[in-house]
């Protein structure tokens, strides 16, 4: 029994950085209609970031939790303004060659700033260590990412359901045309929500820093099992999002501990069953956002 | 204006004929050009820079002191990714495009099964620097390929002497699930098991994906399992993970043997510091404080002077594998592929981790690795020093020609 409820936690904290990261593709993918190959490099800024203000000024960590996803997404603003702006409205792989170009980019100069070499980010003192649950020597720093997961799902629904700022971002993400008519500077809402799904996938890299390593490949990697959430819960979904990681993550975490002979064909069986279920996802189709 | 366009043309015509009569006089001047192919990019690149800090060391210590046969020495190198054929495209593109004489490289044992088979096609001598997969000089080998770096089958034979010497009976692994993850444990397991008959080489294995971010579900099932010691193959920054992963698990804190089979990388020991925890078993190819000789003294100390970081092994199997080019381009009176690779062939020669040879069996240098039980930080490096260090003979650790399935 305990091992069941090890792996079971185990699972819960890779579905939330899993959930942390999709949740901001689904979000882009609603309102600008692109897949953002990108996430996975703005990913990775929020962790080099966070490595930049703990490793090397020595600041706490919770300061670069807040700062670092404020600068990806400053960033991320600036990249909407200057370049993907041209490709709204053409063909869907056409922001796929774009945004592929850029995570690219992102990768190596990654590289010319900090090296090739690998980082790592001491976890706040406060997190450092174990606690007991159920029997299982759990450590808090995966209760924290677990913790973070679910104030982080429980604060975007809020925004989009019962705010003004929700509702505006829904109606330009149904009918771009209406909501301008009625209004809506909807250029602004666009940059907005791009910077803001590229602020939580940083919020991702900062939770990740601490108990992941810190290379190059990072944001490569991220990008790949992002993918696969998406298209087991619904490209555009937001509870789809959160239904896929959870898969993924029940897959990772069950499938290593007991059937590791497999583990690495796993979640592509998982994709391919889902795909042929049911084509658009789990919870796809349903109202972007 | 027309006139001097016409006149300039003119002069530039006969100049460019008077190249083309002087040009073969030139070519007997021209540099020596060696390719390397190392992972440049993502989350290994680490490795690649290291190994290009190693060649270019070497290349400058040469050309300064008059180059190989009275021409200079010239690098270019490429980037393998990692993947096989990746690195066989960078191959083709080296010798056929930027035409050069001799080969070096390798990161993963993925990318050497892809390569090696196509070297007899290339014509050119490769001196892999890294990758470990005992098949580039065992059932694949060939005529082309020699290997300077300590290969699976020497540093599991070491290994399985410290395991041996340990004590601990119940044995598993945590390994990359590819060729270097398995045959690791597979070489472990049969070189243990010779040494000491009682030991149990446990079902419960664990073979996480190689560039698998969480660890954790495999960590929990080997800790379940409760082995007496563990074999870690995993490397790289998948290492780094890892360990930060176990440690937050516990599993240092039980009372259990842990080798890491390439351990003592200091891309790694400098990712994690203080967290790499005391008293594990590390090896590693090449360890810069183990080697007692000029060469090495000479070797350490311009290194860390220009790159204020200490040599990692794959910084030393390039370096040695450019002297290894040098000592075989002297003894062969030339540059030419065909005969340099017949000078390498039971070619021996002083490198920083003593002095090798290519065996003329199956062209794998006889090396042994060094373990070290993880120690106290050096404050000037930011990493943990090995203490006690055990550095084996090559003599002690490579298996004979016959078990390596390599016929030449």
């Amino acid at each position: 029994m305990p091992s069941i409820i090890a792996a079971l936690l185990n699972s819960l904290d890779i579905a939330m950085l899993l959930f942390v990261i999709a949740v901001g593709l689904n979000i882009i993918f609603g309102v600008l209609n692109i897949i953002n190959f990108a996430h996975g490099g703005l990913y990775m800024l929020g962790a080099y970031f966070t490595y930049t203000l703990v490793g090397r000024l020595g600041l706490p960590f919770w300061p670069a939790l807040l700062l670092a996803p404020l600068a990806v997404a400053a960033i991320a603003a600036v990249l909407e303004r200057l370049v993907l702006y041209r490709v709204y409205g053409r063909h869907v792989t056409d922001s796929l060659l774009l945004t592929f170009a850029l995570l690219l980019i992102i990768d190596e100069g990654v590289r010319m700033i900090w090296g090739s070499g690998i980082h790592v980010v001491r976890p706040p003192e406060l997190l450092q260590g174990r606690v007991n649950f159920a029997g299982v020597s759990y450590p808090l720093y995966s209760a924290f990412v677990i913790t973070s997961g679910v104030v982080l799902l429980a604060a975007l629904w809020a925004l989009f359901n019962r705010t003004r700022i929700g509702r505006v971002v829904r109606a330009a993400a149904i009918d771009r045309d209406m909501a301008q008519t009625i209004g809506i500077n909807v250029p602004a809402v666009v940059t907005g929500v791009f910077a803001f799904g590229a602020w939580i996938a940083a919020i991702g890299g900062v939770v990740a820093a601490p108990m992941r390593a810190i290379d190059p490949g990072m944001g490569d990697k991220i990008i790949i099992e992002s993918f696969i959430v998406v298209v087991i819960g619904g490209l555009g979904s937001f509870p789809g999002a959160l239904l896929g990681a959870l898969v993924l993550g029940l897959i990772h975490g069950f499938g290593g501990r007991y059937l590791p002979q497999i583990n690495l064909v796993l979640p592509y069986i998982g994709m391919a069953l889902v795909l042929l279920w049911r084509p658009h996802g789990l919870l796809g189709r349903r109202a972007a956002a | 204006m027309a006139k001097n366009f016409f006149a300039l043309f003119k002069s530039g015509l006969v100049s460019l004929l008077a190249l083309a009569v002087l040009l073969p006089q030139a070519q007997a001047q021209q540099p020596i050009r060696l390719g390397g192919i190392f992972i440049m990019s993502g989350a290994a690149s680490v490795y690649g820079k290291f190994a290009q800090q190693g060649i270019q060391l070497a290349v400058d210590e040469i050309n300064a002191a008059g180059g190989v046969l009275g021409r200079k020495l010239e690098f270019r190198i490429e980037d393998s990714q990692g993947k096989a054929d990746v690195a066989i495209q960078a191959a083709r593109k080296l010798v056929f495009q930027d035409r050069v004489d001799a080969l070096l490289g390798l990161d993963s044992s993925g990318v050497a099964t892809g390569l090696v088979p196509v070297m007899p096609e290339l014509r050119r001598p490769l001196i892999i620097t890294h990758a470990a997969t005992p098949d580039a000089t065992g059932k694949l080998c060939n005529r082309y390929t020699f290997r300077i770096s300590v290969n699976v089958n020497q540093n599991m034979m070491a290994a399985a002497h410290v395991a041996a010497d340990s004590g601990a009976k119940r044995w598993t692994t945590i390994g990359p699930d590819y060729a270097f993850g398995h045959q690791s444990w597979e070489y472990f397991s049969k070189y243990l098991k010779e040494l000491k008959p009682d030991v149990e080489l446990m079902k419960e294995t664990a073979f996480p994906r190689f560039g698998n971010e969480d660890f954790t579900p495999f960590i929990n099932s080997v800790m379940a399992a409760e082995p007496d010691g563990v074999l870690i193959s995993v490397w790289g920054g998948d290492l780094v993970n890892f360990v930060r992963q176990a440690r937050n698990l516990g599993f240092f804190d039980r009372d259990m043997q842990v080798l890491m089979t390439v351990g003592a990388a200091t891309e790694v020991l400098s990712a994690l510091g203080e967290d790499m925890p005391e008293g594990v078993w590390l090896g590693t190819r090449y360890w810069f404080d183990a080697h007692d000789n000029p060469v090495n003294q000479a070797f350490v100390k311009a290194y860390m002077k220009r790159y204020k970081t200490p040599p990692s092994y794959n910084a030393e199997g390039a370096y040695a594998a450019v002297y290894a080019y040098k000592a075989a381009m002297e003894k062969a009176g030339s540059a030419d592929p065909e005969k340099v690779t017949e000078a390498l062939s039971d070619l021996g020669f002083q490198a920083p981790n003593g002095e090798i040879s290519f065996r003329a069996g199956d062209h794998q240098a006889v090396v042994g690795p060094t373990w070290g039980r993880a120690a106290a930080m050096n404050s000037d490096y930011g990493i943990r020093m090995l203490d006690p260090v055990r550095s084996f003979k090559g003599e002690d650790v490579t298996p004979s020609v016959e078990e390596t399935g390599c016929r030449l």
